[in-house]
């Protein structure tokens, strides 16, 4: 348990300031993309 | 769906061609990226959230998507010097002309949606309606569209299992936004 913390923590030392700068960027583009898009799969037929 | 398949085959080509030249690959920096927040948060009330999208009228719906839409218009006038964003802005624009031309939906035409579903499901579906309440697009049949080249009218080859309409906003949009991935900034040059 106390070795797959330190893994864990490990892990999320890795992240830095450019992962969250593009985990931002990608977040932005899909929101943009899907607000401006409009394209229809009748999928939510009902809902 | 093929909105967010661009933006993924985007970012793989781009992150793909700039390691193949041993170049660091720099994603596209936005401004005022809370625009985009701003923007997607009433379409996200009117379409997205089960909650919320069915207790809001056709016309509360209407409004949050056209509010929605200038909003992101805007974010793309002010970033429109990055690679790709004319493109997405036109298609933008294309769609929300579009929407707005037929009251406040983007239209589908009775024959696109029969080529999606079978003629059980079109038969249920109301001319003049929206399709769903998480839809943005509203049934009319082809003589009542304006500006029919700009609706939902586009479907992908047969051999494709996953079945929709698109518009040729939607088509400038994926693009667009493909391009702003694929783009690499390093050497200054696609692919």
């Amino acid at each position: 348990m106390k070795n797959l913390f330190n893994q864990a923590a490990l892990s999320l030392s890795k992240i830095n300031k450019t992962h969250l700068q593009f985990a931002l960027m990608m977040l932005t583009l899909v929101m943009l993309v899907l607000g401006a898009g409009a394209p229809e799969d009748l999928s939510g037929h009902g809902r | 769906m093929i909105l967010l398949v661009s933006i993924a085959a985007g970012a793989l080509v781009g992150w793909g061609y700039a390691r193949w030249r041993g170049v660091a690959w720099h994603s596209p920096v936005f401004r005022a990226t809370w625009l985009v927040a701003l923007g997607f948060l009433p379409q996200f009330i009117a379409f997205y959230l089960p909650s919320t999208r069915r207790s809001l009228t056709d016309e509360g719906a209407s409004l949050c998507l056209i509010t929605s839409q200038v909003i992101l218009l805007i974010f793309t006038g002010l970033n429109i010097r990055l690679p790709g964003m004319p493109l997405l802005a036109l298609g933008l624009v294309c769609n929300l002309v579009v929407i707005l031309a037929n009251g406040g939906f983007m239209p589908l035409s009775t024959d696109t949606a029969s080529r999606l579903v079978s003629p059980t499901i079109i038969d249920s579906l109301v001319l003049g309606e929206r399709v769903s309440s998480a839809s943005k697009d509203v049934l009319l049949t082809e003589a009542n569209i304006r500006l029919p080249w700009l609706a939902d009218r586009f479907v992908p080859p047969q051999s494709l299992p996953y079945r929709f309409a698109f518009s040729l906003g939607d088509v400038f949009i994926a693009a667009g936004a493909f391009w702003m991935l694929a783009y690499n900034r390093q050497t200054a040059s696609f692919f």
